[in-house]
């Protein structure tokens, strides 16, 4: 037996570091354990500002900044064709094997993954989020997703209910989705040292108060749950456009010294808002998998969530209360919660959490992908074509000859700027030795 | 041997769960039966009738007709075969028949309802009498033929983006605000009415003719409103006499276009609730526990 597969991948994005959120962590904490497991990641961005060029993150981690400008909420202009030479260049030097895009709603994910079949690569999509079907942005969305999924080897999504909606989106077939959720870091997320007292029962928000994430549910449920319970104090952490109306309820219910509002709060310091807490509140109005939850599960709080999405698959029933999204139910799981309070341990709960999730896991159920999709044999471009034709009678049509003038431009390419004359980039490996000393070790291609 | 048999038995069963890890006996992509049972299909999708489509579709027909004698009095005014005499008795008539439609139509009206209608009619002409000989300069220094293609692409916007099924000037009390499109297509008319009158030769004959088109585009949608809302079988009577006035005096004027606006109706009556009812067989609606929650109170800013 040969041994494990080292596989070359490439991640690309749109969202990565500097930005901070669920689609940016997930890339760093799967490539950092794809990198412990022997592997080589590179991950591919747009340029933030002036970060732009080639930069290096812990465990040998590369990040290329490709000099383009985001046009719209962190979403490069979509050009088509402007990205293949230096998506070429990258898959060429770094000697890629697979390219893992994330996002639906990325477009350099879409165009790098549409090079990325067009000269040959294997391709993996993971998709994070849920998405509707009835309105026009969800429309075009969605067939530009069902293009990027006609001709996929492997596609990701991070909960079962997130498989059938991406399923029913794009007309994948089932067997090629993999559901591998999110996980959390255990060793950043830890309780309280000295277990709070029960006098004083804290409920914790942290949300961006947007439509979204139910900050409207917020406004009701808060001023219902202080006039019944009146040992409870909440804090509310993040900034959005219903921070007016939440600061509105405060002023109109004399809750000042009852809700305090945080503002945003930097994501080094989240961990330390969640353990001056209780409870947390999760209000959101849709969530493919929620990773908030998971964080104040493993600083050993107890969760009341709104039943939606993906969310009742994310923790076992007794680390959780569900409620659906009206405020008279969340007000009756927020009672539940509460009388369940004393019999919860933060220790155990954030042992339990360890064992249940994390990222070891996910990146070796993320290799068994790599493997499948490197099983898929190689098609020749006339093979590929009539996958395309089946998206619909005209988007078919278009989408052929969108690939076919691809190829013509990949042919150019090959013509004017050879394979031969980029240059391959060795791999540098972070060993330790016996001394636990960190030492690059150069190994030639 | 018996441990095998254990195995078997006791074999793992499938939840629809992301914790734990991978679930043993079972790969990432493993597609359960539940797959897809919580779709709902089509849940809100009303099945239509045809006739009831094809009486419905009276208040389109109805609005076209209205729209084709508005220009036809446009017309008939550039061309100096209407004088402003007569067009201002057509306005006090159209004026004076519609406050009857209301009045009979609508059982509230009380009295003081009533002047304060009245008093607002009035500051309504004044001003337009005040602002005509503004009006008749306006456009002197633009060709007509760029008025003509003007006027004409306003009104299609206009009845392109018109609220047949409501009314955009609201009395007052009334509860639902008018969309966005209805508000476009009410300025749209009401900018092809002022390109249209700049063109009269005399400052009254300017007034009249901006008053006549005002009060329609204005008030006719309640008007109509009002009499479906009180009956329906007045409001198809009412709509037949108008198309077949609209149809005769078109025959008189024009044969050419009497044909294209009784193919239009033809189309609008007939063929298009047809081919609702056959294309509504692709709906396709899809629910399920993916779907946003939808808040089930109003949001009070």
């Amino acid at each position: 037996m040969d041994g494990p597969q080292r596989h070359r991948i490439l991640m690309v994005s749109d969202f990565f570091y500097p930005n901070f959120g669920g689609v940016e962590s997930h890339i760093y904490y799967l490539s950092q354990c794809l990198i412990k497991l022997g592997h080589k990641v590179v991950v591919t961005t747009h340029a933030y500002g002036n970060r732009s060029g080639v930069r290096y993150m812990t465990g040998g981690l590369k990040v290329y900044y490709i000099p383009w400008r985001p046009f719209l909420m962190q979403n490069t202009l979509p050009t088509f064709y402007g990205t293949l030479p230096i998506i070429r260049t990258i898959l060429i030097r770094e000697r890629i094997s697979v390219v893992h895009g994330h996002q639906a709603f990325s477009t350099l994910c879409h165009e790098a993954l549409m090079h990325a079949r067009t000269m040959g690569y294997k391709a993996v999509f993971t998709d994070h989020s849920l998405y509707r079907f009835a309105d026009v942005g969800s429309i075009h969305m969605n067939k530009v997703l069902q293009f990027t999924l006609a001709d996929i080897d492997q596609a990701i999504c991070v909960s079962h209910t997130s498989k059938e909606n991406t399923v029913l989106r794009s007309g994948i077939d089932p067997e090629k989705v993999f559901v591998i959720p999110n996980a959390v870091d255990t060793a950043m997320f830890t309780p309280a040292p000295k277990r709070l007292c029960y006098d004083e029962i804290v409920i914790v928000v942290i949300s961006r108060l947007v439509y979204r994430k139910g900050a409207d549910l917020l406004v009701e449920v808060i001023p219902e749950v202080c006039r019944l319970n009146p040992n409870v104090r909440f804090v509310i952490g993040g900034d959005g456009l219903k921070r007016v109306r939440l600061e509105e309820m405060r002023e109109k219910y004399s809750l000042q010294d009852r809700v305090e509002m945080l503002g945003a709060v930097p994501h080094a310091q989240v961990r330390s808002v969640l353990v001056s807490g209780h409870i947390f509140l999760n209000s959101s109005l849709t969530e493919a998998f929620c990773i908030a939850i998971l964080e104040a599960a493993s600083c050993g709080l107890l969760t009341v969530s709104t039943r939606v999405g993906g969310v009742p698959e994310v923790l076992p029933d007794d680390m959780i209360v569900l409620a659906e999204p009206t405020p008279v139910d969340m007000t009756r799981a927020i009672k539940e919660a509460i009388e369940m309070l004393p019999n919860i341990n933060p220790q155990a709960m954030h042992d339990r959490v360890k064992k249940l999730y994390s990222w070891q896991d996910v990146a070796k159920r993320t290799e068994v992908v790599y493997d499948r999709a490197l099983l898929c044999s190689d098609v020749s471009l006339l093979q590929r074509l009539p996958r395309y034709l089946k998206c619909g009678p005209w988007a078919g049509k278009l989408f052929c000859l969108v690939m076919m003038i691809n190829f013509l431009l990949w042919q150019l390419l090959q013509f004017w700027q050879p394979s031969k004359s980029i240059e391959e980039v060795p791999d540098i490996l972070i060993l330790e030795n016996e001394d636990n000393e960190i030492c690059g070790k150069l190994r030639m291609p | 041997m018996e441990s095998e048999a254990k195995k078997s038995s006791g074999k793992h069963k499938w939840r629809k769960v992301a914790y734990g890890g991978m679930q043993p006996g079972y790969d990432d992509n493993y597609t359960d039966d539940s797959f897809l049972e919580g779709m709902v299909m089509n849940a809100n999708v009303v099945k239509r009738d045809l006739f009831k489509v094809m009486l419905d579709s009276v208040s389109i027909s109805q609005y076209l007709c209205i729209a084709a004698l508005v220009v036809i009095v446009w017309i008939q005014t550039l061309h100096s075969v209407i004088d402003e005499i007569s067009l201002l008795s057509l306005d006090a008539g159209l004026l004076g028949l519609g406050f009857l439609i209301i009045l009979l139509t609508t059982s509230q009206l009380s009295f003081h309802l009533f002047l304060h209608y009245l008093m607002k009619i009035s500051f309504f002409i004044s001003g337009l009498y005040i602002l005509a000989p503004v009006y008749h300069t306006l456009t002197r220094s633009i060709s007509s033929d760029s008025i003509w293609a003007l006027s004409v692409s306003l009104l299609l916007i206009h009845l392109f983006l018109h609220d047949f099924s409501g009314y955009t000037i609201r009395p007052p009390g009334a509860k639902n605000n008018p969309t966005l499109a209805s508000n476009i297509s009410l300025n749209a008319s009401i900018i092809a009415s002022v390109l249209i009158a700049s063109r009269l030769p005399s400052r009254l004959h300017v007034f009249a003719l901006m008053l006549f088109s005002l009060q329609v585009f204005l008030f006719a949608p309640l008007v109509t409103f009002c009499i479906k809302k009180y009956s329906f079988w007045l409001h198809l009577w009412f709509s037949f006499i108008l198309m077949s006035m609209t149809l005769s005096i078109i025959f008189v004027m024009h044969r050419m276009l009497f044909v294209l606006l009784l193919a239009l109706i033809v189309f609008i009556s007939i063929v298009c609730p047809y081919w609702l009812i056959q294309i509504q067989e692709y709906k396709f609606e899809i629910n399920g526990p993916w779907d946003e929650a939808k808040l089930c109170f109003e949001i009070t800013e």
